[in-house]
């Protein structure tokens, strides 16, 4: 027989009912990342982004590595939109190794830590490689999105990068986001 | 064999599994329309500008990702700001029907209020006496702490129908603002032209059980065109604290009622054009004291705090990375100003400081900012009447250098925050104060480890009034904050926090003798406690709730401050507060605001008014039983006509009495507040509405 009081008792439930109900065991969430706003920009990277001749004819391979509700989004982007006419498709990878050649990787926030190893991996492949957290266009990627204080979305540029596999991005997009 | 309330449990928890998956499911199938559109893609290069990385906010995720700079200089949301921070706005003071700042701070956890002499009340937090120079007081950038003491003064006093937002640091700020920010800042931020955007007028009447309570109007202007912004408000009113009977130790009574004057007179003048700045305040705080330092005197006198405030300000932005603001303040201050009568004898200081500030903002990366600067100001204090100081001379003058230095690191693991205040002053030496902490919120958590170390300058009569003859210093607080906060929902908030201050060389406030009193650096004191907030923010309306909790610990060796008998409580302030303030819309117009505050037990001095008793007219300690203050307020917007607001409500509807008691075993026997007091307000805003 427990020794709590018995008011002490209805206190706890109490509180768990009112905590519960408001969320505390649901899937509650806090303010939602809009992974449709990165799905828009990745849009735009297709769009604006020249890929050199030899990778512009057939579908347009866009590569997720790891798992992210971007995916949905991009999903819906392929089934809605052309790349410059060519139908897009998306490719899922589990891991770094797993990689093949595509147009466009997006390296999800799980994965950040593989980018070292596709950077050696894609070595000057004219493939763009987009990270999802913030930094990696330091590390490597080419591009990457970063969130502002005002909660703006933007994506540092690492264009040296994006030259050395051969691609080239044009001033309107530059504009669009942070050179590091 | 399950017991029944393992069984009562787990039925619960089936109960509330069901609804939320049914919930989670209706969730799923909801839909963002707007951005399904195959037109979304096609947005052009401005729009792309403006993208957000989030869904859009609720009105709580508003109010608690909003930038504050009341922490760090550099501005940073309130979950990830370094120390523990609450925000209240002017929507939650206007529903409350919030009669003066009292009763908005009183809803904030851990603070208190409690009377010193002369019927002065002044504000406590965490259990810890702070009125003299302990808690800042800033209203657009103004310290209000007079010079004399470093005292605050509260009751019908500053203008609250201005106010755009109050950000309260519950925990030390003295490495930005130095050394009447030991203990906490109250950073009141006024509306500026653009927010006033008109004219608007308020009217705030009240009126206790025995008498008128307050008559209060306000006005203001202010208008915002092109790169010029310009605001004038004024507040001009009568009050009184109570209309209820003091009783002094000695056994005297004086009736409050009609008799206890606060009549605020404020002032406030803001203009800006680009980077340049001007702000001009003007403060004249009237009093009539019935109830004396120590006895009832023969007849009230007035006692008044009038203050003027001026400071120029340029914020120079070189680039994007560069921002130097040059400064310079000047204040005004006659506190306690008594004129001579037959009660008492007069009191005229004037106080004046000078003080010019220089900060740079560096955003060296993205990530990584730093904030320094110097500032130095000079003190000079004059005696106006036949008095003068304790070296035989009518002024005396200090100075004071300071530099600081702030460095913050926002890394995707934890933000860091470091940085440190160094004071030099001419008369009572130096003090070195750093800071370091660590923030971060991840998704629906947030947690803060904060470490700083404060400091309370000696204010010009704490140096005048020196007990002993090597003067004083300084006092030094150490306080540790631990802060975690969880997001339940995307509309409701719970915080936690434990802290622990500890003070060394408490600067003390004695009565020495018949009419003498001193300050003297003293032992340790401080206090640890916990304290916890649930706010949700919903279509219907609002609530917050909070709990605190403080103790002594024993570790307050200040014989002034201990209640005989129990080292856990300070005399004054309750072990346990909870607070809980709701808003309920009833319909587009009308909501209705209860408030309730509990408070436990407190301890004080009183009257030994036993005639049989050798102790007569010696205080006797007393415990006060717990009390609960219960108000409501209703509250219409838009009534008649758009901009008109009306409200009325009840304060303290059981009647219990507010009692203000001395935090120090004083001269002063516990004063009383108001009574349950009928509140109505009138409001109107005749506002221009902005071209889109």
């Amino acid at each position: 027989m427990s020794r709590k009081p018995k008011h002490i008792k209805n206190a706890l439930l109490f509180t768990f009912l009112l905590l519960s109900g408001q969320g505390l065991f649901n899937r509650a969430r806090a303010q939602d990342v809009d992974y449709k706003s990165y799905s828009l920009f990745v849009y735009n990277f297709i769009k604006y982004i020249e890929w050199p001749d030899s990778k512009s004819q057939g579908d347009f391979v866009l590569g997720v590595l790891g798992d992210s509700p971007v995916i949905r989004e991009l999903e819906k982007l392929a089934a809605t939109k052309k790349a410059k006419g060519r139908t897009i498709v998306i490719k899922r990878f589990s891991t770094a190794e797993e990689v093949t050649e595509c147009h466009l990787l997006y390296v999800t926030a799980g994965k950040s830590g593989t980018i070292k190893a596709l950077r050696d991996k894609i070595k000057n492949k004219p493939m763009l490689i987009v990270g999802e957290r913030e930094g990696l266009a330091r590390k490597g990627a080419s591009l990457s999105f970063v969130t502002l204080e005002d909660d703006v979305l933007k994506f540092d540029i690492n264009k040296s990068e994006i030259e050395l596999h051969n691609l080239k991005i044009p001033g309107t997009l530059i504009l669009l986001g942070l050179l590091i | 064999m399950i017991s029944p309330f393992r069984f009562k449990f787990f039925f619960a928890l089936l109960i509330v599994w069901g609804i939320q998956n049914a919930k989670a499911q209706q969730d799923s199938t909801r839909s963002k329309p707007g951005k399904d559109s195959i037109d979304y893609y096609d947005l052009n290069l401005e729009q792309l500008m403006k993208i957000k990385g989030h869904d859009l906010p609720t009105e709580l995720e508003s109010l608690i990702n909003s930038l504050i700079s009341v922490a760090s200089k550099k501005p940073l949301s309130t979950r990830e700001s370094p120390s523990i921070v609450t925000l209240v706005t002017a929507e939650e003071i206007k529903n409350s029907g919030a009669r003066d700042l009292v009763d908005v701070l009183r809803l904030v956890p851990g603070i208190d209020f409690g009377v010193d002499v002369e019927g002065v009340v002044g504000i406590a937090i965490r259990g810890n006496w702070a009125h003299e120079g302990k808690v800042l007081l800033l209203i657009d950038g103004q310290e209000m702490n007079e010079m004399l003491y470093a005292s605050t003064q509260f009751g019908n006093h500053y203008p609250i129908d201005q106010i755009k937002r109050i950000e309260i640091i519950r925990g030390p700020g003295s490495a930005i603002y130095g050394g009447y920010a030991e203990y906490g800042v109250i950073n009141i931020i006024t509306q500026s032209g653009a927010d006033i955007n008109g004219i608007s007028v308020a009217g705030t009447y009240g009126a206790m059980k025995d008498g008128m309570a307050r008559q209060n109007i306000s006005i203001a202007a202010g208008k915002k065109i092109n790169d010029f912004e310009f605001s004038i408000a004024g507040l001009v009113g009568q009050g009184n604290r109570s209309d209820q009977v003091y009783s002094d130790f000695t056994g005297r009574t004086f009736n409050m009622a009609g008799s206890s004057s606060l009549n605020p007179n404020n002032v406030n003048i803001g203009l800006s054009w680009k980077g340049l700045s001007f702000r001009g305040i003007y403060d004249s705080y009237q009093t009539s004291v019935g109830d004396g330092y120590d006895k009832i005197p023969p007849k009230p006198y007035s006692q008044d705090f009038n203050s003027m405030f001026a400071e120029l300000k340029y914020v120079w932005q070189i680039n994007k990375k560069i921002t130097i603001t040059p400064r310079v303040n000047y204040k005004r201050q006659q506190p306690w100003l008594t004129p001579q009568s037959d009660s008492v004898a007069a009191f005229n200081i004037l106080a004046e400081r000078i003080s010019a500030n220089l900060s740079l903002s560096y955003n060296i990366t993205r990530n990584i900012n730093l904030v320094t600067g110097v500032e130095v100001f000079h003190d000079a204090s004059t005696e106006l009447d036949t008095g003068h100081f304790v070296d035989g001379s009518k002024m005396v003058n200090y100075m004071n250098y300071s530099g600081f230095l702030q460095g913050l690191v926002k890394h995707r693991i934890v933000n860091v925050i470091f940085g440190a205040r160094y004071d030099k002053n001419s008369q009572y030496g130096d003090a070195l104060v750093p800071r370091v902490g660590l923030t971060k919120k991840i998704n629906r958590t947030n947690f803060k480890l904060l470490y700083s170390q404060s400091f309370r300058s000696p204010a010009i009569e704490n140096i005048n009034q020196a007990l002993t003859p090597q003067g004083i210093r300084p006092e030094r607080t150490e306080v540790i904050e631990l802060e975690g906060g969880y997001q339940l929902t995307r509309k409701s908030l719970f915080t936690i926090n434990i802290y622990n201050i500890s003070t060394l060389n408490p600067i003390v406030y004695y009565v020495v003798g018949l009419n003498t009193d001193a300050y003297v650096n003293f032992g340790h004191s401080g206090t640890r406690g916990i304290e916890t907030e649930y706010r949700t923010r919903q279509r219907w309306g609002y609530i917050t709730a909070n709990y605190a909790f403080y103790t002594a610990q024993g570790s307050t060796e200040v014989p002034n401050y201990q209640v005989p008998g129990n080292s856990n409580q300070l005399l004054a302030f309750p072990s346990h507060k909870i607070n809980f303030n709701a808003s309920i819309n009833l319909n587009k117009h009308f909501s209705i605001n209860p408030s309730v505050l509990f408070r436990s037990a407190s301890y004080g001095y009183v009257t030994n008014t036993n005639p049989d008793s050798a102790a007569l007219g010696i205080p006797l300690l007393h415990k006060f039983e717990a009390q609960v203050f219960v108000n409501l307020f209703l509250n219409c917007n838009n009534i008649f006509v758009k901009g008109l607001s009306a409200g009325i409500g009840v304060y303290d509807i059981f009647d219990q009495q507010t009692l203000f008691i001395e935090p120090y075993n004083g001269p002063h026997a516990p004063l009383p507040g108001t009574s349950r007091e009928l509140v109505v307000r009138l409001r109107y805003d005749l506002t221009k509405e902005k071209k889109e």
